[in-house]
């Protein structure tokens, strides 16, 4: 399965919808469609997983590089919504150590991280 | 003067520059001397046959870019000709145009049905056999221009597969020799890498008679470079470099500083990695891992408890620190490392074979000898999926501490 990208500006951010799976297959589509956002100057990257069914090993490093290189230009980035699968697969490898992951856009905007 | 008159004295040369052939077979040598005539003209090199077993012995030895072929002839005819040559593998992509003088539309489809590729009436105009000829020349020169391309590519193909067995022997030649580490531990493994060459990798750090490192590691990503950085790594990690680099038997601070070394590829790929250290002298094993979650440990007493902790990957965060944890080991306790590929596999209706039925497996083979249960275990995932070839590197070290007195 492909992967579909959708940005969506909000106040100081870019929320980034994907649908779709987020593997080695659809590294490139992601890489530019995120890189675009980075190059626009955002300071803080939303990602919204709540339509990724899948991420594999090379999706969860392609993650950590984004989270890098957003920390590099002074941004952060954030997840929302991962599905209980996904969900899993961050917390094996400590994801929400680099990215926090919000249940909702207000608290990822206001960086409010609810205990989970 | 007509226009076709004009370029019948120029040769018909490929699109390579060699002068095209035609074959010409034909039992009737009125009509076959006028055809081949007529042929010579348009600039073509001819060479005739008397009849069709003539006629196949030229065709296999001189590979003409078009065969004209007479339907009626004595022992071999028209069709039954063509029905050898398709199903010859050599010659089955010859260009055959077939000649009659009665051209009914039955015959033609039986004609063609039989494998010839067109049809020409005797009775046709010059500018007709003129024409029929450059579209058998044109369909031969694309096909002829296919099978060389084919064959490039097969070729090359053959030099990559080559190369990838080259690699895929050195990768094998970095695992570990099984047998016994040291006098007191044993030490079986199994390696399936799925595309021949794995990023899956696995050795044995040989401090001392009574101090051992053992870790399993996974580079991220595919193929041939995921393969090299498991090489790379598997380098750095060897004692030599261990002391100079790190200064430590630690796995806490070995991970520590490989974090450093290894941080993310700009595709974003990276290693996880379970490190551990046997101290055979104070029963401990220490153990540390970066992502990995591929160890557990199978007592003595038929308990088993995994190794694993949520911890980053390598090269997530250049400031983590990883952190070294302690448990007792004693004889008769089983070490495995193993790649997540091992349970991570599917069967035909794309179930997980998983953790627990991997667990189950291993306490149902209990005490039987070690080698037997790696490999049983194995067969187990095997079985589960249903064939041989893994989706992903399957890789399984299986270290046992000898009880006193028995396996002697």
């Amino acid at each position: 399965m492909s992967i579909h990208t959708k940005e969506r500006p909000v106040p100081n951010g870019v929320v980034l919808e994907l649908v779709g799976d987020l593997t080695y297959a659809n590294r490139e589509q992601f890489k530019v469609a995120v890189e675009a956002i980075r190059q626009k100057g955002c300071r803080h990257l939303i990602l919204n997983m709540a339509e990724v069914r899948f991420v594999d090993s090379s999706g969860l490093g392609l993650l950590a590089l984004v989270s890098q290189n957003f920390k590099l230009s002074q941004g952060k980035v954030s997840m929302l919504k991962p599905q209980s699968y996904v969900r899993e697969i961050m917390s094996l490898a400590n994801i929400q150590k680099l990215i926090p992951v919000y249940d909702n856009e207000q608290d990822a905007l206001s960086g409010h991280q609810r205990a989970a | 003067m007509t226009p076709m008159s004009a370029i019948t004295t120029t040769s018909r040369n490929s699109p390579d520059g060699e002068v095209q052939t035609v074959l010409v077979v034909d039992d009737e040598p009125t009509a076959r001397i006028a055809l081949v005539a007529r042929l010579k003209r348009l600039g073509y090199r001819v060479i005739e046959a008397g009849d069709g077993k003539a006629g196949l012995e030229a065709l296999r030895r001189e590979r003409p870019d078009l065969t004209i072929l007479d339907w009626m002839m004595p022992e071999l005819d028209g069709p039954s000709f063509c029905e050898q040559i398709r199903r010859d593998p050599e010659l089955l992509s010859s260009q055959v145009l077939m000649m009659t003088s009665h051209d009914r539309p039955e015959q033609i489809a039986e004609g063609l049905a039989r494998g010839a590729d067109d049809f020409l009436s005797k009775a046709a105009s010059k500018y007709e056999i003129t024409a029929r000829v450059q579209a058998g020349m044109r369909t031969a020169t694309l096909i002829r221009r296919l099978e060389d391309v084919t064959e490039e590519i097969r070729k090359k193909q053959e030099v990559l597969e080559r190369e990838l067995q080259s690699a895929a022997r050195y990768v094998e030649s970095l695992l570990p020799i099984p047998g016994r580490l040291v006098p007191s531990v044993q030490m079986v493994h199994a390696y399936r890498p799925s595309l021949g060459l794995g990023g899956d990798l696995f050795n044995v750090v040989p401090w001392s008679e009574n101090l051992l490192g053992l870790y399993l590691l996974d580079a991220s990503g595919h193929g041939v470079s995921s393969a090299l950085r498991s090489a790379s790594f598997s380098t750095f990690l060897r004692k030599d470099n261990l002391r100079h680099h790190v200064g430590s038997t630690d796995p806490g601070a070995i991970l520590t500083e490989a974090n450093k070394q290894f941080p993310l590829t700009e595709d974003g790929n990276y290693f996880t990695i379970i490190f551990a250290r046997l101290d055979v002298h104070a029963q401990k094993l220490s153990f540390a891992t970066a992502g990995h979650n591929g160890a557990f440990l199978h007592r003595r007493s038929g308990e088993i408890s995994w190794l694993a902790r949520p911890n980053l990957p390598l090269g997530f965060d250049s400031s983590t620190t990883y952190l070294t944890e302690e448990l007792p080991i004693g004889p008769g306790d089983r070490l495995y490392l193993l790649s997540d590929g091992l349970y991570e596999v599917p069967d035909s209706n794309g179930e997980l074979w998983g953790q627990d039925r991997l667990e189950k497996a291993v306490q149902m083979f209990n005490r039987r000898p070690l080698e037997d249960i790696v490999s049983g275990t194995i067969a187990e995932a095997v079985r589960w999926q249903g064939h041989e070839q893994f989706p992903d590197d399957v890789a399984l070290m299986g270290v046992e501490c000898i009880e006193q007195g028995s396996h002697d």
